[in-house]
């Protein structure tokens, strides 16, 4: 397939080929529905996701799939269905709660931190982890100290594996588009999530911005073992990097499976080409 | 050349994260210091102790204190007068009602009041924000200083609505309030404290809690998912910025003017914190030193700038005027600079690193 692929599977043969099998359920969706006024962004959706597999979300704009993650990490609260994260049903919950339960993201449109440096923006990823309270961080010296610098080296090495030490200290609004997508997800990987949801990560990027991200993505995926659930429009993109897909139009799921099943599936076809509308 | 970190390698984490990580920057820290504590007392007349550096002093302390609310956490507020008054009337029932605490422990009880009152002050902000918040806290504003004026209670049944400083020691003879108080020894004793203070300040807004605020000023969205509850966070934005501001309210009834009414926090001084915080920098704890500086020391300027180079003004016309330059550098400020003169400060910094190159 692509070079992207092969280059960090060092298995013998032909590694990318090889499907890898996932059988522990990390999250599952059932039933979702999610409507808002007259219109129904999600009718009666139900997917899995499971543990260590990249899972592809795809469909045409407006087909819900960013509405899908919102639902997951709790900015959307369905009007039917259930979610099982981790073998528990969940109840309906803020997305802090979803954080604290494992679950990062990324969003269509950037959303840092914008008068923020790249540092303080990825540290922000370890505010979770961080117990010292507020009186020791007044006096900053000791065991605050302590857990700033341990943080820090934490996100040092989320900075290197990402490649944006140079942009450290600089403030994240005067950087480029596609860097910002990166301290974005430099920050969610930060969190050390066991699910991590990322929307459109590479939209707007040039092919080498691209490739750049898609091995970012194999990498976490890969060297931290994180379950990703990834929105993207450039299908190239999504049969190199997913496991499985699930396609979504109007809505309703229309596919799910492996990329290639997906992509000789008829109905998909004419979605995207636009028939059957 | 004069001002460059090369070859200030940092060899560990704890060194880069230092509060002024850069060499030329912790002199000039350490010179104001001495110049302040060992060189000022000595040369400073009794006039700019009192009516220049102790006033600078004490709203330095309710610039941070508002700093950290609109500054760092995004949540605009109007209250500040409000919440000096609260300051001010609980150090003085305090004090009164137990004289034998030390008065820095009842500036700092004082301080604890006020965050309780911010914090009660400061739900609004879950549910509402800019504009709207502004108008919110501006109710708490009037409500405070109505409680403060209506109630006799809070002056001890003062008849003319006036609390008045009792005399009370640092240590021993060393007065810092009251008629034996000096105007250097009130003035000593404010360098360090407010010092101290604005190292605290210093010290939140470079820690967990400070990522937090300025992650809900940015995007309170995206920090909802890194974990922030944004509860949390605006509250106790709202706490630690009233600690400062009551405070500062104390130290301006108790030390800058020993007596006063609540009608002196009027919403006018909530106007004139505000303003320090627009042209010092927003998000600055040395924009907060640099707004109060600045709005201490134009009316002194205008008043005797003109006379100096022979120009005889009224001193309505000098009043006018004074409106004036504050309206244009807020409108300045706003559109052009909003991190104000701190960020000016920054601009003149990264030039002199590259000095005398121009790239
Ligand atoms: N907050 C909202 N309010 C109203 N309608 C919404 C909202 N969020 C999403 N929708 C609607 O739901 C549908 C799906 O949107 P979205 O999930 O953003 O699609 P996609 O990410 O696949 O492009 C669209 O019709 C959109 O208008
Ligand atoms: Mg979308």
């Amino acid at each position: 397939m692509s070079e992207i692929l092969a280059d960090p599977l060092p298995l013998d043969g032909d590694a990318p080929e090889a499907a890898r099998v996932f059988d522990e359920v990390l999250l599952s969706v059932d039933n979702i529905t999610l409507t808002f006024g007259g219109v129904t962004a999600l009718s009666n959706i139900g997917f899995d996701i499971r543990k260590g597999e990249i899972r592809a979300i795809i469909g045409p704009n407006g087909a819900g799939k960013t509405s899908m993650l919102n639902v997951i990490n709790g900015f959307y609260h369905p009007q039917q269905g259930k979610i099982t994260f981790k073998g528990e049903e969940r109840r309906r919950m803020r997305p802090h709660n979803a954080a604290k339960q494992g679950i990062a993201r990324t969003f269509q449109n950037v959303a840092l931190f914008k008068g923020m440096t790249t540092l303080d923006n990825v540290m922000t990823g370890r505010l979770l982890k961080m117990k010292t309270n507020m009186f020791w961080q007044a006096i900053y010296w000791g065991p605050n100290q302590r857990e700033e610098i341990k943080h820090r080296e934490f996100c040092e090495h989320i900075i290197d594996f990402l490649e944006i030490q140079a942009i450290r200290k600089t403030p994240v609004g005067r950087l480029p588009y596609g860097m910002q997508k990166r301290v974005e997800l430099a920050r969610a990987l930060a969190m050390e999530p066991e699910l991590l949801l990322l929307d459109e990560p590479m939209a707007g990027m040039n092919i080498e911005e691209k490739e750049d991200m898609s091995r970012f993505i194999l990498d976490v995926n890969d060297q931290f073992g994180t379950t990703i659930a990834l929105i993207e429009h450039d299908m190239s993109v999504v049969m190199d990097l997913s496991d499985r897909v699930v396609v979504l139009d109007y809505g309703r799921k229309l596919a799910d499976g492996t990329p290639a099943a997906v992509s000789r599936d008829q109905k998909v076809i004419d979605a995207y080409l636009g028939v059957g509308h | 050349m004069l001002y460059r970190e090369a070859g200030q390698f940092k060899s560990s984490y704890a060194s880069d994260q230092a509060i002024f990580p850069i060499r030329q920057d912790k002199i000039g820290i350490a010179l104001i210091l001495v110049v302040a504590l060992l060189v000022v007392p000595f040369v400073a007349s009794n006039y700019v102790l009192n009516s220049i550096l102790v006033p600078f002093l004490v709203f330095s302390t309710a610039a941070i204190g508002l700093n950290i609310v609109t500054g760092y956490c995004g949540q605009v507020s109007l209250g500040t007068g409000g919440f000096m008054a609260c300051g001010a009337f609980f150090a003085f029932k305090l004090t009164t009602a137990f004289p034998d605490i030390h008065i820095i422990l009842i500036f700092l009880l004082a301080g604890f009041g006020t965050a309780l009152v911010g914090i009660v002050f400061g739900l609004p902000s879950l549910r509402i924000k800019g504009f709207y918040l502004a108008i919110a806290t501006l109710a708490a504003q009037f409500f405070l200083i109505w409680m403060f004026t209506q109630n006799p209670w809070w002056t001890n049944y003062n008849p003319a609505g006036v609390i008045t400083a009792p005399p009370r020691a640092l240590f021993g003879d060393f007065y810092i309030t009251g008629v034996r108080a000096t105007p250097v020894g009130k003035y000593l004793f404010l360098v360090c404290f407010v010092t101290i203070l604005a190292l605290v300040a210093k010290n939140l807004v470079r820690s967990a809690l400070g990522r937090a605020w300025m992650a809900i000023r940015d995007m309170d969205i995206a920090a909802e998912i890194m974990g922030i509850r944004p509860m949390m966070a605006k509250l106790s934005a709202f706490a630690v910025s009233s600690f400062f501001i009551g405070i500062s309210g104390a130290l301006w009834a108790f030390i800058y003017t020993a007596s006063v009414e609540a009608l002196a926090f009027e919403v006018t001084r909530s106007f004139q914190v505000l303003f320090m915080i627009i042209i010092g920098g927003l998000g600055s704890i040395l924009g907060s030193f640099l707004g109060a500086a600045f709005i201490v020391l134009l009316p002194i300027l205008l008043n005797s700038a003109p006379a100096m180079v022979g120009i005889r003004m009224s001193t309505e016309l000098l009043t006018h005027l004074e409106f004036m330059i504050f309206g244009a550098l807020i409108v300045f400020f706003l559109i052009v600079e909003p991190q104000g003169l701190a960020r000016l400060w920054q601009i003149g910094k990264e030039k002199l690193r590259r000095w005398p190159f121009p790239y």
